[in-house]
């Protein structure tokens, strides 16, 4: 097994929103650090400030207090062209809500962050289609988001993610809009991409059945840590519907 | 299982900023995203069109009358007092442009907030869009570069459309209220010239402007507050 190294480390992170006049404490001095190649879920109920750790962690947004650390650079002293780099190249994103541009068909919605990576058009189409193929939509390559279902709009975000070859793949809530089997098909498919690309992932969830992919779960509660188990730690016996497991 | 990953910062620091996109790619974008829009931009260009248009009428429509005023012609007199056009006294002149006046403050501040409020929505309606491509690594200049090429397009469409259109119409109120015969060649120029490149430059400034303030508002936000925008 390759040299482990830490790729995400945060250190006393705090995050205070202002509504109004009130004040909201979403991140209560979270300190945590990811290795490379790690499938890390954050599990915690609404509320708990998974998703504000999350967007911390994405640079997109930045903590009150506190330092994030990606690859041992800290985010908040990156400027504008850096943190635009880093969210480009090296971090994929993936949204609950697929948020696929419903203009462009799934070749082109692919091929953004390589448009934005200054890729030039045939390089960026030629790589796109084979990252469709690669998840399964090899016969959807022109139809547009309206034209497929959830599960196939997750697969093409999916595939978008990885079209910069990140080192980081960044999923909120990834299977929250997804019915149960299109779900787990899903987790699986974030499974094989990390098994081939070698990638770390990072995924907000409060989906039980995703716990099973994980090496390692970190839960939230009221914006703190209160446990991280590893894989061996977690009683992940847990029956599938259709018991294929 | 994985090798070890090269370092994200490894290396040169230098090499890891992103470039601007090329104005080009930009174009491309513009075009392609108006091309699968059409449907929805089909309104914004009739709502521009509209109101660009009734600017147009008033405009053009008072400057022609002006002009055949002028004409000494038995005939033009004839059909102009037919139409009760003639002004006999000043009163009559003052009492026609204070009409005029009001006409022209009328349409114009209705094409502004025409197009303005359609601008204005369109672009909030895509503030999730503008979070989307921030998170895939857009800079805040191409958002802005990419809507403004964008409302360019449609100012410059849409208030040409509309100036024409106006322009047509005025001909064939000129025409039936009076006579198609009158609309000689330098009636008609005189008409387009005060009313059509105005409104077309109007129209496509007043639609740029209209459209840069949400646009800017949108890019400078934090990607997840843009996607969190409910419109």
């Amino acid at each position: 097994m390759a040299v482990t190294r830490e790729i995400v480390r945060t250190h006393d992170v705090v995050k205070t929103y202002y509504m109004g006049t009130e004040e909201v404490h979403a991140l209560q001095g979270v300190t945590t650090s990811i290795s490379a190649g790690e499938y890390v879920s954050i599990m915690g109920p609404s509320g708990s400030g998974k998703s504000t750790f999350f967007n911390m962690v994405g640079g997109l947004d930045k903590p009150t207090s506190g330092e994030v650390y990606i690859d041992e650079v800290d985010v908040s002293q990156l400027d504008v062209y850096e943190l635009a780099w880093l969210r480009c190249r090296k971090i994929g994103y993936i949204f609950q809500t697929f948020n696929l541009i419903p203009v462009m068909n799934a070749i082109e919605n692919v091929s953004l962050p390589m448009v934005f990576a200054g890729k030039s058009s045939d390089e960026c189409r030629d790589k796109a289609a084979e990252l469709l193929k690669k998840v399964g939509l090899g016969d959807r390559l022109t139809h547009r988001p309206i034209e497929m279902s959830g599960g196939q709009q997750q697969r093409v975000a999916i595939a978008r993610s990885l079209a910069n070859d990140p080192a980081i793949i960044l999923a909120d809530e990834p299977t929250g809009n997804l019915d149960l089997k299109t779900g787990q098909e899903i987790i699986a498919l974030l499974t094989q991409m990390k098994e081939e690309q070698g990638v770390t992932i990072i995924t907000a969830t409060h989906d039980h059945k995703m716990l099973a992919a994980s090496d390692r779960v970190v839960w939230f509660t009221d914006g703190k840590v209160v446990r991280v188990q590893n894989r061996e730690e977690l009683n992940i016996q847990v029956g599938t519907i259709d018991g294929e497991d | 299982m994985s090798q070890v990953q090269e370092s994200i910062f490894g290396g040169d620091r230098s090499e890891k900023r992103l470039e601007k996109v090329p104005l080009r790619k930009a174009w491309d974008m513009c075009v392609q995203n108006l091309r699968n829009r059409r449907g929805r931009y089909m309104l914004v260009f009739i709502s521009i069109a509209v109101v660009v248009s009734f600017f147009v009428i008033t405009l053009t429509y008072q400057r022609m009358l002006t002009e055949l005023r002028k004409n000494e012609d038995v005939h033009t007199r004839a059909v102009m007092q037919r139409a009760g056009l003639v002004l006999t006294d000043e009163d009559a002149a003052i009492k026609q442009r204070d009409r005029m006046i009001w006409l022209l403050i009328l349409s114009g501040s209705l094409a502004f907030v025409g197009v303005t409020n359609t601008m204005y929505m369109s672009v909030t309606e895509r503030y999730r869009e503008i979070g989307t491509l921030k998170c895939l690594g857009a800079l805040d200049g191409f958002v802005v570069q990419l809507f403004i090429i964008e409302s360019v397009l449609i100012g410059l469409v849409g208030s040409t459309i509309g100036a024409l259109l106006g322009f047509i119409l005025t001909l064939l109120q000129v025409g039936m209220t009076l006579e198609f015969g009158l609309l000689g060649w330098r009636v008609v120029l005189v008409g387009f010239g005060a009313g059509v490149p105005a409104a077309i430059l109007g129209g496509t400034v007043l639609t740029v402007l209209a459209s840069i303030y949400p646009t800017v508002a949108a890019a400078r936000m934090k990607p997840v507050d843009a996607m969190r925008v409910e419109v």
